[in-house]
């Protein structure tokens, strides 16, 4: 609806904002979280309830318009850091503290150029600053794990071929990864191919392996100035020499990188890396490092090829799509208290608004950790 | 003169009549907008709150409807797909031992013969009594994969076979195996001296999960009592192709949503990756 916000009526405007703020929240599982359909198309989006202000979009164009006439190049990053609002105006963002800490920003180094937070987010505090309304920043999953499933049955409810599922499903990842470094969380793991895939047509098998090495090649760029650690884990032996070879070129080239660790689970099996830890383990018992009746379930978790990230080799929170509700064999013992979410949207339909919810489910769950509340 | 200062001062009574008027439309319009913004505002509220309670009547009606056996479906469906069922509580509702044995005692009636309760703290295995018990020893290994009387600890409760689990049988069982399979690797290193290295498989791995008595059968649905959706440590080795299936706190379980659980399980299509 159109709330008169027309240059020059500055009165207005702040009698409408002072108005907005004195309004109570909506009701629902919690403030601020999202009351959803079980599964959607990117065109029902509109049709969603808001969690937020009905104003909040037009706060955002307001507080945009504040912004106009300072530094262009700041004004023009902020448009450009804030894409997605305009496309979904059912998400609020914390404008105000986006535009205080662009004119800080703005003042302090003269000219930014490149997007507005991208650059800047080394930090936690500056991570929070786009972070969604109704998402706190201490409560966010640190390591997050998805299994992708559902291209091939979007595809084929559109009569598409299988291929352009999967494309469609390397987009939605790439959104996935763009918005996790943007709401800082630490590590994405996500289950690209599973062991038992290797039982699908070859076709479908070549083009899945085709589609990993163009997707490497295109985005090393990306990795490289967004501060992405790439870690491929799973049985590389079976994967053709060329994805072998340019999975350990991007490995190393990505190896100090520090802001989001994207681990790419490809020919995995979570019986498998059980498997594979025990082996390593006999080899430490071989070479006299560890006695067996020393093995622990500590040092078994050691050698379990998730550790290939330090911080959190165990994921927070797991989310699978297109409505199954198993592990399907992935991070079977990595998972024990991992947060498990389920939703029917299929892969390639899986946007922001779904990975809200999944954060917004997490954030209100009571997680024990198999302790008891003191 | 004096018609000028009376001119003037007209001309002062309009302006500002014409001030305070414009800023008396403009208090009125900002007020009007006010309460147009209120009422739009909790008429959203109202209707928020309304699909919500309506949401919740269907959702009771429901639970009432599947309950009472109304609907053939949920009478009749088949569980030959079910042959193993665990269930996850959290540990502090596993104390009510009431509650548990309320639930084995819904499952028995709806005709599921092998259960699998698990509590990450083992408060089941210390509490719950089920009277008439059958313990198998640990070292047991000749059994087929996936056969239920390769459980080592075993109980039963109104026709079912009842397996008790903990924390102790997920990770640190395996811990033991892998213990085991190393020393077994050592020993015949060392009797064969420069044989090329081994490589375990799965397959040593589940043998040697029986061989210390930790192996137990894949479940093919696992229920989740408690407030988050997790499993909670369940033996890792066990759980690969299980569906998952969050009911809820204990305390507030349903009948009538296990009926429904196991009717949707019945109805799942699994394509094991391929």
């Amino acid at each position: 609806m159109r709330l008169g916000l027309e240059r020059g009526q500055g009165l207005q405007r702040q009698q409408l904002s002072h108005a907005m703020q004195s309004l109570p929240p909506l009701p629902g599982p919690a403030n601020g979280t999202l009351v959803v359909s079980p599964s959607r198309r990117p065109q029902q989006q509109q049709n969603l309830l808001f969690p937020c202000y009905p104003g909040a979009a037009s706060r955002v164009r307001s507080s945009k318009r504040l912004h106009v006439g300072g530094n262009n190049n700041n004004s023009n990053s902020l448009h450009n850091g804030l894409p997605e609002l305009t496309a979904s105006p059912c998400v609020a963002y914390r404008t105000s503290r986006l535009v205080s800490a662009d004119a800080a920003a703005g003042s302090g180094s003269g000219s930014a150029s490149g997007e507005l937070q991208e650059k800047r987010v080394g930090s936690a505090e500056a991570a929070a600053l786009l972070l969604p309304d109704g998402l706190s920043p201490e409560a966010l999953p640190r390591h997050v794990a998805v299994i992708m499933d559902g291209n091939a049955r979007w595809a084929r409810a559109r009569g598409l071929p299988v291929s352009a599922g999967h494309e469609a499903g390397y987009r939605s990842l790439k959104q996935m990864v763009k918005l996790s470094r943007r709401w800082g969380i630490r590590v994405l793991t996500v289950f690209a191919f599973s062991s038992e895939n290797w039982l699908r047509p070859k076709a479908e098998v070549d083009f899945l392996m085709m589609l990993f090495e163009g997707v490497l090649r295109e985005n090393i760029g990306d990795f490289l100035r967004e501060g992405i650690r790439i870690c491929v884990i799973g049985d590389s032996s079976k994967l053709p020499n060329s994805l072998q070879k340019l999975a350990r070129e991007v490995e190393e080239a990505t190896r100090n990188n520090s802001q989001l660790d994207l681990i790419v689970a490809v020919s995995y099996s979570g019986r498998r890396d059980i498997v594979r830890a025990c082996q390593r383990i006999a080899d430490k018992v071989k070479n006299k490092l560890v006695d067996p009746e020393d093995i622990t379930e500590l040092l078994f978790a050691q050698e379990l090829e998730t550790n290939c990230t330090t911080d959190y080799p165990y994921p927070d929170l797991l989310i699978r799509t297109s409505g199954e509700l198993r592990l399907s064999n992935f991070l079977l013992w990595q998972s024990a208290y991992t947060e498990l979410f389920f939703t029917r949207t299929q892969w390639p339909d899986f946007g922001e608004i779904d990975y809200l919810e999944a954060l917004c489910s997490f954030q209100n769950r009571e997680r024990r950790f198999g302790q008891r509340d003191v | 003169m004096e018609t000028h200062l009376i001119q003037m001062y007209m001309r002062l009574a309009n302006e500002f009549a014409r001030t305070f008027d414009s800023l008396f439309h403009r208090i009125q319009s900002s007020m009007i907008l006010k309460f147009i913004l209120g009422l739009f505002w909790h008429l959203l509220h109202i209707a928020v709150s309304l699909v919500h309670i309506w949401s919740y009547v269907i959702q009771q009606l429901r639970c009432y409807i599947i309950s009472s056996g109304l609907f053939a479906k949920y009478r009749n469906f088949s569980l030959s797909r079910l042959r193993y069922l665990a269930v996850i509580v959290d540990s502090q509702e596993a104390k009510h031992t009431a509650k548990i044995k309320q639930l084995l005692s819904w499952l028995s009636a709806i005709g599921v013969k092998h259960v699998a309760l698990y509590d990450a703290e083992g408060v089941l295995k210390k509490s719950i009594d089920f009277g008439q018990t059958r313990l198998r020893d640990r070292s047991a290994g000749t059994c087929l994969d996936g056969d239920v009387n390769c459980v080592t600890s075993l109980c039963n409760y109104e026709e079912m076979s009842i397996e008790l689990l903990s924390f102790t049988d997920g990770k640190e069982g395996i811990a033991k195996a892998a213990s085991f399979l190393c020393s077994d690797y050592l020993k015949n290193d060392s009797d064969d001296c420069g044989r090329t290295e081994t490589l375990f498989t799965e397959a040593n791995m589940t043998k040697a999960l029986k061989a210390v008595g930790y192996y137990g059968p894949e479940p093919d649905l696992l229920l989740v009592y408690g407030p988050a959706r997790c499993h909670l440590g369940f033996p890792p080795w066990r759980l690969r192709y299980t569906e998952i299936m969050h009911m809820g706190p204990l305390k507030s379980m349903k009948y009538s949503a296990i009926v429904k659980a196991l009717y949707d399980f019945s109805k799942k299509y699994q394509n094991y990756g391929s």
